[in-house]
């Protein structure tokens, strides 16, 4: 607990230098403090790489391929689709794969790799990853999937992570109404109830996104299940070894409900949860004048901010850890995400450019662009491109107790379908019970 | 009399309801980002309260002073070149701990609007504003004043720019590219659909030839088939000549050696054949009512001048179809234009071959982040449509068949 407070508060100190974000024709991105390795050459060789990435990330993601491309002569054609979850199961099935897909979730590529679509990166690249990224046998353990003959191999390289567990607030808000950042949940649930005494409200959120609504809802379940039992719990709710509705799942989402549910609690009254995108749901925090307080996200929600995360470069917004519970002795556990990308057409130079994603330099080019968290141990902290991100980093790297996204790890049809749909249902009045019930219902269905 | 007032009153209110929409796009399209993220539309045409944060002064001041000065709506103004904000200060939203009158050694919080002339208490010093936003900030002794955000309630004017529809036109070419892959797919999956299905169409009204009925059946219950069901088998056949295409330039070039052998299977000619093939249904269907009820006896007489299939055709059919032709065109150009899903699933999918709607869904962005610009690029993708549809419109009052069939 002592490490965060310090932590964090450097980063509000260090967001207050303000140190502008380095522009994308300003200087060379590939000239990045880690020198790059040796490949191969590849001229003219054509990579072409499926995601689900748009705008500012799609740019930073071109970036880092063009310093391969310069290193090596081949070509990287990117094509970035929000409906890509959809569109890459019809192009693998008919047989027009395209060399990377980049997943955003481990269940769809699971799900692929037991359709035998996705090509195993190898034992090598495995063993590089447990030695040189933070919590390594995690992030391997993420892209581990069975093959069709239920074999598990390593088909995904963990590149680019979110961390989630951030309270994002106003620093001036705090102070105008004396507010103190809480140390523990204990305390953070007292500044909720002083909040809405002094006729603030804390919380905004929002779970509302399009196809995948809910998604938020489930970040919020997953952060209070680190927070209420133990980690080896937690690995056995995301195995269903733990059911849905037992105790200890149930009472995580009484604890959210606690929060979501209360009508003093959330901008907008329970009933807006459900409804407001979860991009809006952080603007309430700068609206005039405020609609909330606080507002849990993961660390790219800058982004949304009305004007795309300069306030926390200008230190008008910053983040603090969401606490533990004092009286339960959990010490400080972080819950992430990332995306994986996998092999679905082999080339040489595909081959080739997963080693690429292995050098410190590749980590160092998107961190320079902006929104970019990695674990990669030997990627240099100075190239983040901003105090708030570096801290973040550091987090990322020295986390011990890390757990990755629930949600991402179940099967497809829990972690993207009936988890999201059924906390949305939790959302909109549906008891805790049912809720745990159904969404046990669909897993006992797909076994 | 009384049927006549209903009919225009219905009328009025289908056009309200049909022109609301693109009113609101349009407007929001020229409103600022900020704007249209914390207003509805309808707010932007007149003088509106809004809330806005300002802060007092730049930081890293270097001089102590007594007294700061300056407006509100300058310093609001500062970094934003587009929509200035104008219009009267209203008041400020001050909120502060102050000492419990109640409680002795508590605080409390006060929130309250301070109007313009009254003095409040900012940070060590004493805050005043005017309506037209001049405020000074005086301070008991000289000190060095850290930035403050206050929030002012302003009584803004209405201000509209055109400034996403020079960003997405001219600052970055990603929507003029959409808007040339757009007709690059639109005219000729337009053009080839007609032209197989007049033919088709003649030969279903005039020419005798055994199963032609059946035939005419099959055709048209093919109408139902729905086109996502169609998706995979379409993909496979396209990557099957995809790959038979790689295997023919293999053998006959030596492109192996540089692995450039691989044809793209998600082309423009991808899109052209699946929407000709799942436009060609209706077409034919369509067009062959219309041309079946061409007079009999124009064509009987053309067939006694001596003329074949092919002329009558060309010379008479062509000619006389032109009102149905026409409106086939409008729907399929509507369809194609318009159609998103077969384009993602089908067409090119990556640079600068991406179609309109492929790019106005990028536009949402991973962060539904651009909106401003989604809705300028809205309003420029609807207006193709709205000049073909005016420049055929035509057509469809004018019957080319009107006197046609004099003296025959």
């Amino acid at each position: 607990m002592i490490i965060y407070k310090k932590i964090f508060g450097m980063a509000a100190a260090a967001a207050m230098a303000s140190i502008g974000y380095v522009g994308v024709a300003a200087a060379d991105v590939c000239d990045t403090p880690s020198k790059l390795g040796e490949f191969g050459k590849y001229e003219g060789e054509v990579i072409t790489i499926a995601g689900s990435m748009q705008g500012k990330d799609e740019e930073n993601l071109l970036a880092t391929a063009s310093c391969f491309e310069k290193a090596t002569g081949a070509v990287v054609k990117y094509s970035g689709s929000r409906d890509f979850a959809a569109l890459i199961v019809a192009d693998l099935r008919s047989n027009n794969a395209p060399n990377i897909a980049i997943f955003p979730q481990p269940g769809l590529a699971g799900d692929m790799a037991k359709e035998g679509h996705l090509t195993p990166l190898g034992d090598d690249l495995a063993n590089w990853m447990t030695n040189n990224y933070g919590a390594g046998a995690s992030w391997v353990a993420l892209g581990t999937y069975g093959d069709s003959a239920g074999k598990s191999k390593f088909y995904g390289f963990p590149f680019k992570q979110d961390l989630k567990s951030l309270v994002w607030y106003l620093p001036e808000q705090f102070e105008d109404n004396g507010y103190e950042i809480p140390q523990s949940m204990e305390e953070l649930i007292a500044l909720s109830d002083q909040m809405v005494a002094d006729g603030n409200t804390p919380w905004c959120i929002g779970v509302e996104s399009g196809n995948a609504t809910g998604w938020t809802a489930t970040d919020w379940m997953e952060d209070l299940m680190l927070r209420t039992v133990s980690p080896e719990k937690y690995d056995q709710w995301v195995s269903n070894e733990l059911p849905f509705n037992s105790p200890e799942v149930l009472n995580a989402m009484e604890v959210y409900g606690q929060f979501s549910r209360n009508d003093d609690y959330v901008a907008g009254g329970s009933a807006a949860v459900a409804t407001t995108f979860f991009g809006d749901a952080p603007k309430g925090l700068f609206s005039s004048p405020p609609k909330c307080m606080m507002h849990r996200q993961a660390s790219f929600i800058p982004a949304f901010f009305p004007e795309k995360g300069k306030e926390v470069e200008d230190g008008i917004a910053d983040f603090f850890y969401f606490p533990t519970y004092e009286s339960a002795d959990l010490g400080t556990p972080v819950l992430g995400a990332g995306t994986i990308y996998t092999m679905t057409k082999e080339s040489p130079a595909t081959r080739a450019f997963f080693q690429y994603l292995t050098e410190a330099s590749a980590h160092e080019v998107w961190m320079s662009q902006g929104q970019f968290l990695t674990a990669h141990k030997g990627a240099d902290p100075s190239a983040y491109s901003s105090p708030a991100l570096r801290k973040q980093g550091q987090i990322l790297v020295n986390a011990t107790t890390f757990r990755f996204d629930a949600s991402d790890l179940m099967p497809g049809a829990i972690g993207a379908g009936a988890f999201w749909s059924e906390m949305t249902a939790f959302a909109n009045g549906q008891d805790a019970k049912t809720t745990g019930d159904n969404i046990q219902a669909a897993w006992d269905a797909i076994k | 009399m009384i049927g006549r007032t209903l009919r225009h009153v219905v009328l009025g209110l289908i056009v309200f309801i049909w022109v609301v929409p693109f009113v609101a796009l349009l407007t929001t399209s020229l409103r600022s980002e900020l704007a249209s993220q914390t207003s509805g539309f309808w707010t932007s045409y007149t003088p509106t309260e809004l809330g806005h944060r300002f802060s007092t002064n730049d930081k890293g001041g270097t001089a102590e002073v007594t007294e700061l000065t300056g407006n509100i709506f300058e310093r609001l103004n500062k970094d934003e070149q587009s929509f200035p904000i104008s219009g009267e200060v209203r008041s400020i939203l001050f909120k502060g701990r102050v000492p419990d009158p109640e409680k002795p050694g508590k605080t409390e919080l006060i929130r309250k609007l301070v109007p313009p002339g009254e003095e409040m208490a900012v940070r060590k010093g004493v805050f005043v504003f005017e309506a037209n936003g001049d405020f000074t900030w005086t301070f008991a002794e000289p000190t060095m004043p850290k930035p403050k955000n206050l929030e002012a309630i302003i009584d803004q004017d209405p201000v509209f720019g055109s400034e996403a529809y020079v960003e997405v036109l001219f600052e970055n070419k990603d929507v003029p590219n959409a808007l040339i892959s757009s007709f690059i797919v639109t005219i000729p999956a337009t053009i080839i659909p007609i032209t197989i299905a007049a033919f088709a169409a003649y030969a279903f009204a005039w020419m005798r030839f055994p199963g032609r009925d059946w035939l005419f059946v099959i055709v048209v219950s093919l109408m139902v088939v729905p086109t996502q069901l169609a998706f995979l088998p379409i993909l496979q056949g396209f990557s099957g000549i995809a790959s038979w295409a790689a295997a023919l330039k293999a053998m006959v070039t030596d492109c192996g050696a540089t692995q450039s052998c691989a044809y793209p299977s998600k082309t423009f000619a991808s899109l052209w054949i699946t929407h000709t093939a799942f436009g060609l249904p209706l077409a034919i269907y369509l067009l062959r009512n219309y041309i079946v009820g061409l007079p009999r006896e124009l064509l009987e007489s053309a067939r006694i001048d001596g003329a074949n299939h092919i002329q009558i055709f060309i010379r008479l059919i062509v000619p006389l179809s032109v009102p149905a032709l026409a409106s086939f065109g409008i729907f399929q150009f509507l369809w194609v234009w318009n159609d998103l899903i077969v384009a993602l699933y089908i067409g090119p999918n990556e640079g600068t071959d991406l179609v309109f709607p492929i790019r106005l869904e990028k536009q949402l962005g991973t962060f539904k982040d651009q909106l401003h610009l989604l809705n300028a690029s809205a309003v420029i993708s609807m207006i193709v449509p709205v000049i073909v549809f005016l420049a055929m419109q035509r057509y469809f009052i004018r019957g080319l068949l009107a006197g046609s069939v004099k003296g025959g």
